[in-house]
């Protein structure tokens, strides 16, 4: 009896944090649907009365808010991004885990230095060299540099470690090459720690604010986020309704992927290695 | 021999993108602060360490925008750390007691709000707690509870209490679920047999839930005061650093004096010195979490 109603006083207390932490995320959504003077002045999270007209305007309004351009922009340098920090660091913590590759040792060190040094710390020099060879406003800029994922490299070379070569091996003795090897053998097993990198990877470029203002000045080559930051930063943007509604679009496409890719993320948790 | 070729071939993409986007800009950095460095003039020459004295010693204003950075960067580390790191222990336990079916639900919606970007997050929170037209100021006096606006987002302290809020509504799911993956590596024959009223909770809590989670609280607290110290998105889009100066934090500090000041000298100077505050707790949390292993 006793342990029934501390039962349904923790479910009650979970159901209350869960609103709190709702909440935001409600007000950001019905706020969208309401009009200028309703959203001012609102005291209830539900409109009063349903309209669209935010994201009328948003979407009309290419100039100050081109949202599509910022989608596209942002579907390209997450998607090439995530590709390339992938490959290349399946690529490597392969050689280093299984090869023999000079100088393995400096490498793993520095690989552990490079993580505990914040990245911040070469944020300003390499703007400064975009700058200086005209690669400000461009898609390079915010792509080139996921290619030295330090921490994916490592986190996928750990988990090499752990895993038996014992298979690898057969498939060299049965004459498969290293490729076939690479991509029929190793790659079926990193999988989980693959996808995981991948999904953080990814969330990690969409929603990356301070490097791509550094780099990014031109409304056409904004990513959705940090179109988002200049609407908020704008100083004519007084409509609550306006600025939830493109908040929406931005927020949108992450969620999705976030709630598809959670148990994922959550395995992610498991295999970085923190114990 | 073979494979001695195919490795060099497998890591040298990595190689060559870690020395392009990382050791070349990292070292050019150390140069730059080394040097009298503008954005628009490029290097005019070699300074030794005075920018760091600079920074560091004196009445310069480099000297006291610093400190001012460092300072609200601290209150704000201040703030949001113990809410960071128990609040989302509680939050674990939390879901650790509640039933099986439940857990996955609950712990999406706690975790949720980390998928967000911080622009998201701001101009939420900017709207919801403005002073005029804010939600949460609207909805407080509809019911009574306060007459007048209250400035969550003009005035201090209550600038920080905002600041706090926003921050901690985004973050708090991550911390979280490293607790929950480290309850559920807990032996449950552990603590299968206890009951669970008030004081033989909080027993268990203290002989056979915490030292299991040691490594990872000493962990987490370490990575939410780094976090922290990094912080930049949410005051440079909800504050801009205001009311006056007082939520400018030491990033915002860095890309003013380079963006705005040109001086990317001094700027890198400021960089280095975080990052060594940083590196230094780093290697704090490694030490600390060793010690705790060989002790067990």
């Amino acid at each position: 009896m006793k342990k029934n109603i501390s039962k349904i006083l923790l479910l009650m207390m979970a159901c209350i944090i869960a609103y709190l932490f709702l909440l935001p995320l409600l007000f950001m959504v019905f706020t969208s649907f309401k009009g200028v003077a309703e959203s001012v002045t609102s005291t209830t999270l539900l409109p009063k009365e349903w309209t669209f007209e935010n994201y009328i305007e948003l979407f009309h309004n290419t100039d100050t808010s081109p949202v599509i351009q910022w989608l596209i922009n942002t579907a390209i340098i997450t998607i090439c991004g995530t590709a390339l920090r992938i490959t290349t660091s399946v690529l490597a913590a392969y050689a280093l885990a299984r090869l023999n590759v000079a100088g393995k040792k400096i490498i793993l060190i520095g690989l552990i230095w490079a993580m505990a040094i914040p990245e911040i710390v070469t944020y300003f020099p390499l703007f400064y060299i975009f700058k200086q060879i005209g690669g400000l406003n461009t898609y390079w800029a915010l792509i080139l540099p996921s290619g030295s994922g330090v921490m994916c490299i490592y986190l996928i070379y750990n988990f090499l470690i752990d895993f038996p070569k014992e298979l690898e091996e057969a498939g060299l003795v049965e004459g498969a090459n290293i490729f076939q090897i690479l991509w029929h053998i190793v790659l079926p097993s990193v999988k989980p720690v693959v996808i995981t990198q991948a999904f953080i990877t990814f969330l990690g470029l969409y929603n990356s604010y301070l490097w791509p203002s550094l780099v990014i000045n031109k409304n056409e080559t904004r990513t959705i986020t940090l179109g988002i930051a200049a609407l908020v930063l704008g100083e004519n943007y007084t409509n609550p309704g306006m600025m939830m509604a493109s908040t929406v679009v931005s927020v949108i496409p992450v969620m999705i992927i976030f709630i598809f890719a959670n148990k994922y993320i959550v395995k992610g948790f498991t295999h970085s290695g923190i114990k | 021999m073979k494979k001695k070729s195919t490795g060099l071939l497998f890591i040298t993409p990595f190689i060559l993108f870690f020395m392009l986007f990382w050791l070349i800009p990292f070292i050019y950095g150390i140069v730059m602060s080394l040097s009298k460095y503008s954005l628009i003039m490029g290097n005019q020459g070699f300074v030794g360490f005075s920018n760091y004295i600079k920074i560091l010693v004196g009445d310069s204003m480099y000297h006291n925008s610093f400190l001012l950075g460092l300072k609200n960067t601290v209150i704000f580390t201040a703030c949001t750390t113990p809410f960071l790191v128990l609040g989302s222990l509680g939050l674990a336990l939390l879901l650790d007691r509640l039933p099986d079916k439940c857990k996955g639900i609950f712990r999406t919606i706690y975790f949720a709000s980390y998928s967000v970007s911080v622009t998201a997050v701001a101009a939420v929170f900017v709207w919801l707690m403005k002073g005029n037209g804010g939600y949460l100021n609207n909805l407080m006096m509809n019911i009574g509870i306060i007459k007048k606006a209250v400035p969550w987002m003009e005035q201090q302290p209550f600038v920080w209490v905002s600041l706090t809020v926003a921050t901690v509504w985004w973050t708090i799911g991550y911390n979280m679920m490293l607790f929950v993956n480290a309850l559920n590596e807990i032996d449950p024959q552990l603590y299968e047999a206890s009951a669970i009223d008030g004081a033989r909770y909080w027993k268990q809590f203290r002989y056979i839930i915490f030292p299991g989670i040691k490594n990872v609280f000493y962990f987490v607290l370490m990575t939410t005061i780094i976090a922290s110290f990094n912080v930049y998105g949410q005051p440079r889009l909800m504050t801009k650093g205001g009311p006056g100066e007082s939520t400018k934090p030491v990033i915002m500090v860095i890309t003013s004096t380079i963006m705005d000041r040109n001086d990317l000298g001094i700027g890198s100077a400021m960089t280095l010195l975080m990052g060594i505050v940083i590196v230094i707790c780093s290697i704090g949390q490694y030490f600390l979490t060793k010690e705790k292993e060989e002790l067990r």
